[in-house]
């Protein structure tokens, strides 16, 4: 084949080489010798990386517990260098957030157009599986090789995973997907309704509400949050009779916290809404929305850009990102690393408040109202129009935020209205909104263009008829759901 | 298995290497030598440089600075003796050797009209070309320094060889991006692989840690053209198979400059220039209405007075680039000063280099700023002055030393110190410097929320912007100790060992109360300093052993191991917070660190049998057979084999001879080559982040990537057909060439289901299949050749068509809401709904949407459609030169067109949906195509970006050059010098014609596979006086 070395081979002077011979022989073994270690030659060191081998002990599941806790701050109020994280998108869909910049895909969302392709859609959704895939990993972990560890810490990746279903199901339409990872081999999932995503999350806190037997803080903590979150998904699941007593026991003073700092996750609202001006507080958007910005409610305290109040907080510029104005600051969270209390006592009351509107008990409104407390009104020039007055109300010594008590309508519509209005107000900026006004579509007989906002938007155009996200089209990946998307688009 | 594979390969070597040294045993005949002197038929000057070369053995030289050569070690008998040089036709002669006697043969070369060299590099050693199957592109790297305005390799590489698209960068110190016949991978690298001197070097683009847009440096450019001779161009797996896993996309394989025997030459050059940005930049528009003031955003558009929302009471428009008080372009300025010496015995050649260089860029604080400054007792740091900047010394020495009339050395090192400052740009949002100048109102006086007049920027000014001190330091070393023994005649050993070392300090500093105050705790201050080590180790060994096997059948038979192995070894460290006068981490209140390493090895090993039939039939075929650290645990060996068949057909007896050909040859190459996966793509991992809990930080860890045991290189194959010619005494040259490349298991990034929550959005997976194929051309022509006057052409052409034929069954791939991947169309396209139509129906002279399409003046289409390709398809580049006056002048031009292709011209795109300043919204003048994209952008329901991707086809002047060789006595009675040569040129005159309406269809960044111009600074134009003085 070689016709050099065939060549060479027919020399009849071999013999008289034999030296030369072995010689060449040595060579040849060393070559051999580095051909049997071909493995070592090409072996490499991988530091950046953790082998799955290593997440087998106690000490590795707990990693992995606190990391399916840092995943569902990424995918709520923390989130990513890809996503501000499902809140603010959440209120942006609803009437909570304005757009302020100038991608396109935050635009749909805003406009209520979203296209299955949105990189923020996908983004987000990403995060919100991660946190649940991380939830049910720590579970397995946890229970193999930390079987005697603390109950709560178990419970709380029930939460987790509970949380984040509830999540999906509140944001997204009938179809979606939950896929998981296992052994480290991928299981692909089947569409499903949201009513049975209410239902898989439900079991998950029931799950974890379980293991919760002891009084410990830690118990406590998980315990109330599961509880706060247990009374919300029946909610979802249209049970009001079972929500109230669900979360029951639940102080009002509860709060469970996305923790962020200076070097972790920084508080994405802070920095979408106060420093890049991504993000608006919306008023009366699109006509249906609540007036967020300029109710003067001190559960939302919002500052316009460039006022004094602003400045206060550092927010020196008076336009958003696109340069529109006005740019109206959130001022609850006001620094990078201010905790957003993702569930709280608050929002156990406001469901034992609907628990009681359903069944027609009139003590609704004192719930509502033990929430609110004595204070008085106070005038003051308006900021941007020294010729109109408003009218504040200051807090009093008492209850939870000082506000002024609340009237009866006197019309079921009115008091739904009231109801979900405290709802929007309390809870505002932590991903309750899109679910409160499908409720109201879906449990309350209201038709969307009366509670989405409707009509022109506010950068051109007109706003589209979306009620949910759609699944994402790279969900298109999994062999269960190719061709396929949302099973439908209602509420 | 794997290690059987390999091991096979070794045994093979091994076994090569046994008969090597059998026959070294052998007892030698009595050696006699070989001299002469080589010249210039036409003038009787001495040609040095020039290849001298015993055929059928591995044994040469080169001859000196007087033309004069030796070859030692010539066994007694008669040989036939070959001369090569650029520019001169081949030129044999037969010499008798006697034992322990000279023979003489002198030679007399033929000036030939062609640029190519006779030789090309390969990866088993120097070939003749026409025993090479492959068009081998080259660039004569020493001539076009001289005689250009070349400050970088992608100066030196743009136009010049047929099938290389080259994107040079818009910026001082910006990277080079470069494809070879087209796009071959959806996921990984297209970048072509670097060699230089034998040794794979460092090529990639985006080579920065810190953000500064778009523009972004590439590690090719770290390489000085002063320091090289040639470059050739490996175009595809046919020719690049034995360079195995990694050369798919091509290998650019750099010759750096040797020295020539004779006395020291010792050559001072410099260079002194300045550049202008002469792009045209588009207007801001503002239509006023009532409530309009110098600070709100109230406007009235087009759409709205067709609604009656508003009226225009009167548009202005303002371009703060036409503006001497706005513009932030100024002059840049370029100067170099070099030194070469060369020189040696023919024991020893050496060449020494060593220059400084500096460039300044175009950006400048403009003079409203510089009053501000003034008025406010401000001065900005002169580096902030001067955001945009390189700084550089290099230093390369050339040592070739001769052992013995059997061995050889070759030592090349280079030593690479650069600083490049790069501006916040291109895309770099409010933060930069082109957001702002792109944004601005539309009137010249606008306010600042401080009241502060902003003069047409859109919010903040270089005063501001410029503060972001960014900086990228390069320490870098190319070394390589090649060593050639020639035990026997008719055998010989090559070893190259090699290291490429980068030590990369990225810097980014913003002090406290410093850079644009985009409110929160943006101006508490900065700095990142980021860390890395780049090692690239190269190890060849090859023996090559050559013999005749019949009076008319030669071979030669190489066999080879080759070992690289890199390694990325990072540090990270920022902090946030600075105090007063700090610019150190160390003083920030919040620190961050962290590191990163990653490490890739390949060890291969091949086999090529070469075998020349009457030196006018050449069938090359080989294997080379590789394993990567990358493959995945199920997947051990790639084999890639080739095939390539050279025949000069005109020598054959039974061609007719014609009185106009010279020379006919017909090539067809096949081959395979492959592209390795990242060097954890097939692994399953977590990784580690923090959370902050109850009790402070803490570790956690998360899962992050599913990985892939299955996963193998990407794997091209590529056949190639060709034909070349030489013609009217090789006054015409001409290169034609096909190729088809077709690239199966593919590396398809398939996205993996939201749902499944893993960190990895995606999962490297052999899917796909990939084809290129195109035509290939390069005519050079010599149409007058006189004593005193001389005209020469040159056309280099190429045309790509790239369809991704099969995804393996994946869903098509979405990259963004412009690019999809999509069977049956190309890699990378642009898609979008398409604007189908638009037409005034109301004829009020705007175009409005309406959601009742019977109203609606603009149609979109259901979904989105393919609407281009986003690289140029068709490239050509046109050459023309001029000498006179004895040939001492020549005058220069380079033209090239770019076409078949679309530019996505973002910055329009996003001036028009929301900075709200561009023609179409706003001017009653706009074309109905104006308004009808952006009423498109802005209202319809898709939001559809189609109508901003734009034809991309351009012509461009490229170079223009005038260069004057003075007399030898010129240079003696001036300075007693040796020569003299001044060169003036000019690069990038600008665009002649195109239909883009941007800035200008290359205004991008360096990086990614279908740039767009998203607000872009365009490319300036330099001008260069060089003078080069020989002592």
């Amino acid at each position: 084949m070689i016709f050099s070395m065939h060549a060479a081979l027919c020399r009849p002077r071999l013999r008289r080489m034999l030296p030369t011979l072995r010689r060449a022989a040595l060579a040849a073994g060393s070559l051999a010798l580095a051909a049997c270690s071909v493995s070592d030659i090409l072996q490499v060191d991988t530091p950046d990386i953790i082998q799955p081998s290593d997440v087998q002990s106690a000490a590795g599941a707990d990693a992995v517990r606190l990391g399916a806790i840092a995943r569902l701050n990424f995918a709520t109020s923390g989130g990513s260098s890809d996503s501000e994280g499902l809140f603010l998108l959440s209120g942006l869909f609803a009437d909570e957030w304005n757009n302020g910049d100038s991608f396109i895909a935050r635009q749909e969302v805003d406009e209520r157009v979203i296209t299955p392709q949105n990189n923020f859609l996908t983004d987000v959704d990403r995060l919100l599986h991660r946190a649940r895939l991380s939830g049910m990993q720590a579970v397995q972990l946890l229970r193999q090789y930390k079987p005697n560890g603390p109950a709560a810490d178990l419970a709380e990746m029930y939460f987790v995973q509970a949380y984040v279903e509830t999540l999906v199901g509140e944001h997204y339409c009938d179809g979606l997907v939950f896929s998981t990872v296992q052994d480290g081999v991928e299981h692909y999932g089947q569409p499903i309704t949201t009513q049975a995503a209410f239902e898989l999350a439900l079991a998950h806190a029931d799950s974890g509400l379980a293991l919760i037997t002891g009084s410990t803080a830690a118990d406590q903590k998980v315990g109330n949050a599961l509880r706060v979150l247990r009374g919300r998904i029946l909610l979802d699941l249209d049970r009001p009779a079972d929500a109230g007593p669900a979360v029951s026991g639940v102080p009002t003073a509860f709060q469970y916290q996305n923790l962020h700092s200076q070097t972790t996750t920084d508080n994405a609202i802070w920095a979408y809404n106060n420093v890049a001006r991504r993000y608006s507080v919306s008023t009366r958007e699109g006509g249906n929305g609540l007036d967020f910005a300029t109710a003067n409610d001190p559960r939302v305290p919002v500052c316009t850009g460039g006022d004094a109040a602003c400045r206060a907080i550092g927010v020196t510029r008076s336009d958003r990102d696109d340069n529109t104005r006005p740019l109206y600051v959130q001022m609850i969270w006001t620094t990078r690393d201010a905790p957003v209390a993702i569930v709280n006592g608050v929002e156990a009351r406001l469901i034992e408040a609907e628990s009681q509107l359903r069944a027609n008990d009139p003590s609704w409104l004192t719930t509502l109202n033990a929430l609110r407390t004595d204070g008085t009104f106070d005038t003051r020039p308006n900021a941007q129009d020294p010729t109109k007055t408003d009218t504040l109300w200051h807090a009093g010594s008492g209850g939870v935020a000082g506000l002024k008590p609340l009237t009866d309508p006197g019309t079921a519509d009115g008091r739904v209205d009231l109801l979900f209005r405290e709802r929007g107000f309390w809870l505002f900026g932590r991903g309750h909104r899109v679910g409160d006004l499908r409720r109201l579509i879906r449990q309350y007989g209201r038709s969307p263009e009366t509670v989405f906002p409707t009509g022109d938007w506010h950068k051109g155009g007109q706003y589209g008829t979306d009620v949910n996200f759609p699944i994402p089209q790279a969900e298109q990946n999994n062999p269960n759901v190719a061709g396929q998307g949302c099973m439908n688009r209602n509420a | 298995m794997r290690s059987q594979s390999v091991g096979r390969a070794l045994a093979q070597a091994a076994l090569l290497g046994v008969l090597a040294v059998c026959r070294l045993g052998a007892q030698e005949p009595q050696q006699g030598s070989i001299t002469g002197r080589v010249t210039d038929a036409a003038t009787g000057q001495p040609v040095a440089a020039a290849q001298v070369s015993v055929v059928g053995t591995g044994v040469g030289t080169l001859t000196n600075d007087q033309g004069q050569y030796t070859i030692r070690g010539v066994n007694a008998g008669r040989h036939v003796v070959r001369v090569l040089r650029v520019g001169y036709a081949e030129r044999r002669d037969t010499a008798v050797v006697t034992a322990g006697q000279a023979a003489t043969v002198n030679f007399a070369l033929q000036a030939v009209a062609t640029t190519l060299s006779p030789v090309v590099t390969t990866a088993t050693g120097e070939q003749r070309r026409v025993e090479v199957g492959n068009a081998i592109g080259q660039v004569d790297a020493a001539k076009a320094v001289a005689t250009t305005a070349v400050a970088n390799m992608g100066d030196l590489l743009v136009a010049r060889t047929p099938g290389v698209m080259v994107f040079p960068g818009t910026q001082t110190g910006a990277g080079t991006r470069v494809r070879i016949r087209g796009l071959s991978s959806l996921s990984l690298s297209n970048n072509p692989i670097y060699i230089v001197d034998g040794v794979r070097v460092e090529g990639t683009t985006g080579s920065s840690s810190v953000s500064v847009g778009g523009t972004t440096p590439a590690r090719i450019n770290d390489l000085n053209p002063e320091e090289i001779e040639s470059i050739e161009v490996v175009r595809g797996p046919s020719a690049a198979t034995l360079y195995g896993t990694d050369a798919a996309n091509g290998v650019i394989v750099i010759k750096t400059k040797r020295g020539v025997a004779g006395r020291p030459r010792l050559t001072y050059f410099t260079e002194q220039g300045f550049h202008v940005d002469q792009n045209q930049y588009p207007d801001a528009y503002r239509g006023w209405r009532s409530g309009s003031t110098a600070s709100n955003t109230v406007q009235c558009f087009l759409t709205q007075v067709a609604a009656g929302a508003c009226t225009q009471d009167s548009v202005t428009k303002y371009n703060l680039y036409d503006d001497p008080e706005a513009t932030p372009n100024g002059l840049g300025y370029r100067q170099a000063h070099g030194l070469q010496v060369s020189g040696g015995s023919e024991a020893l050649r050496y060449f020494l280099h060593g220059e400084w260089e500096d460039e300044t860029g175009v950006l400048k604080i403009p003079e409203f700023d510089q009053r501000y400054l003034a008025a406010h007792g401000l001065a900005m740091r002169p580096e902030e002055a001067h955001p945009n900047h390189l700084g550089r010394i290099s230093a390369r020495g050339q040592f070739n030393i001769v052992l013995s009339p059997k061995a050889s050395v070759d030592v090349s090192t280079g030593y690479t110190s650069q600083n490049v400052r790069l501006p916040m740009s291109d895309d770099s949002g409010v933060l930069g410097v082109a957001g702002n100048t792109y944004g601005g109102p539309g009137f010249k006086y606008n306010l600042s929320p401080t009241g502060d007049t902003l003069f047409g920027w859109r919010q903040f000014t270089p005063r501001d912007i410029y503060q972001t001190f960014t900086n990228q330091a390069i320490q870098r070393s190319i070394s390589s100790l090649n060593g050639d023994w020639r035990p026997m005649e008719w055998l010989s050993l090559h070893g190259t060992f090699g290291l490429d070392y980068i030590n990369r300090t990225d810097t980014q500093l913003c002090r406290f109360a410093n850079c644009p105050d985009i409110g929160g705790d943006s101006r508490i201050g900065f700095k990142i300093d980021n860390r890395t080590n780049f090692f690239t180790y190269t190890a060849n060994a090859t023996a090559a052993a050559t013999h005749r096997l019949s009076p008319v059948l030669e071979s030669n038979t190489t066999a080879g191991v080759q070992y690289t192995r890199s390694i990325f070894d990072a540090n990270y460290a920022s902090g946030v917070g600075l105090p007063p006068g700090a610019v150190s981490i160390s003083a920030a209140a919040t620190l961050t660190a962290s590191e990163s390493r990653t490490e890739s090895r390949t060890l291969g090993g091949f086999l090529e049998e070469h075998l020349a039939f009457r030196d006018r039939l050449f069938v090359t075929a080989g294997v080379r057979s590789d394993r990567n650290s990358a493959f995945g645990a199920n997947f051990k060996t790639a084999f890639y084999p080739k095939l390539a068949v050279s025949w000069v057909a005109s020598d054959e007896s039974f061609f007719p001879r014609l009185g106009w050909l010279d020379q006919l040859r017909l090539r067809m190459a096949y081959g395979a080559s492959g592209v390795q996966p990242g060097p954890t793509d097939a692994v399953q991992f977590y990784t580690a982040t923090r959370t902050l809990g109850e009790s402070g930080e803490a570790t956690a860890l998360v899962f992050s990537a599913l990985g892939n045991r299955n996963l193998k290189p990407e794997r091209s194959t590529e056949l190639e057909l060709g034909i070349d010619g030489t013609f009217w005494s090789n006054r015409l040259n001409v290169e034609l060439t096909h190729y088809t490349k077709s690239s199966k298991d593919a590396l398809v990034s398939r996205v993996l289901p939201p749902s499944l929550g893993t960190g990895s959005t995606v999962r490297f997976e052999n899917l796909g299949k990939v084809r290129n194929s195109g035509w290939e051309a390069l005519i050079t022509a010599q149409l007058i050749q006189r004593d005193g006057f001389g005209w020469d052409i040159g056309l280099n052409g190429s045309t790509n068509d790239n369809e991704l034929v099969s995804l393996g069954g994946v869903p098509p791939i979405v990259l963004s809401s412009t690019q999809q991947h999509r069977e049956g169309y190309p890699l990378y396209g642009w898609w979008a709904r398409e604007l189908l139509s638009w037409n005034d129906k109301n004829g009020n002279g705007i175009i409005e949407y309406n959601a009742d399409p019977a109203v609606s003046e603009i149609v979109v289409s259901d979904t989105a459609r393919f609407l281009g390709y986003s690289n140029p398809r068709w490239i050509l580049a046109f050459t023309n030169g001029f000498d006179v006056w004895k040939r001492r002048l020549r005058l220069g031009a380079m033209f090239d067109y770019q076409g078949g292709h679309k530019v996505y011209n973002n910055t329009e795109r996003i001036r028009c949906a929301s900075r709200n300043n561009c023609s179409g919204l706003i001017n009653p003048n706009a074309s109905l195509f104006e308004q009808a994209r952006t009423v498109a952008v802005r209202q319809h329901p898709s939001r559809t970006v189609a109508g901003f991707i734009e034809d991309g086809d351009f012509i461009r002047f490229r170079e223009l050059n005038l260069t004057f060789t003075a007399p030898e006595e010129w240079a003696n009675r001036v300075f007693r010098g040796r020569s003299l040569t001044a060169t003036v040129a000019a690069r990038n005159l600008g665009i002649l014609w195109t239909k883009y309406t941007g800035v200008d269809p290359e205004a991008f960044g360096t990086t990614g596979n279908a740039p767009s111009e998203f607000q872009a600074f365009g490319p300036p134009t330099y001008y260069v006086l060089r003078v080069s003085l020989g002592f």
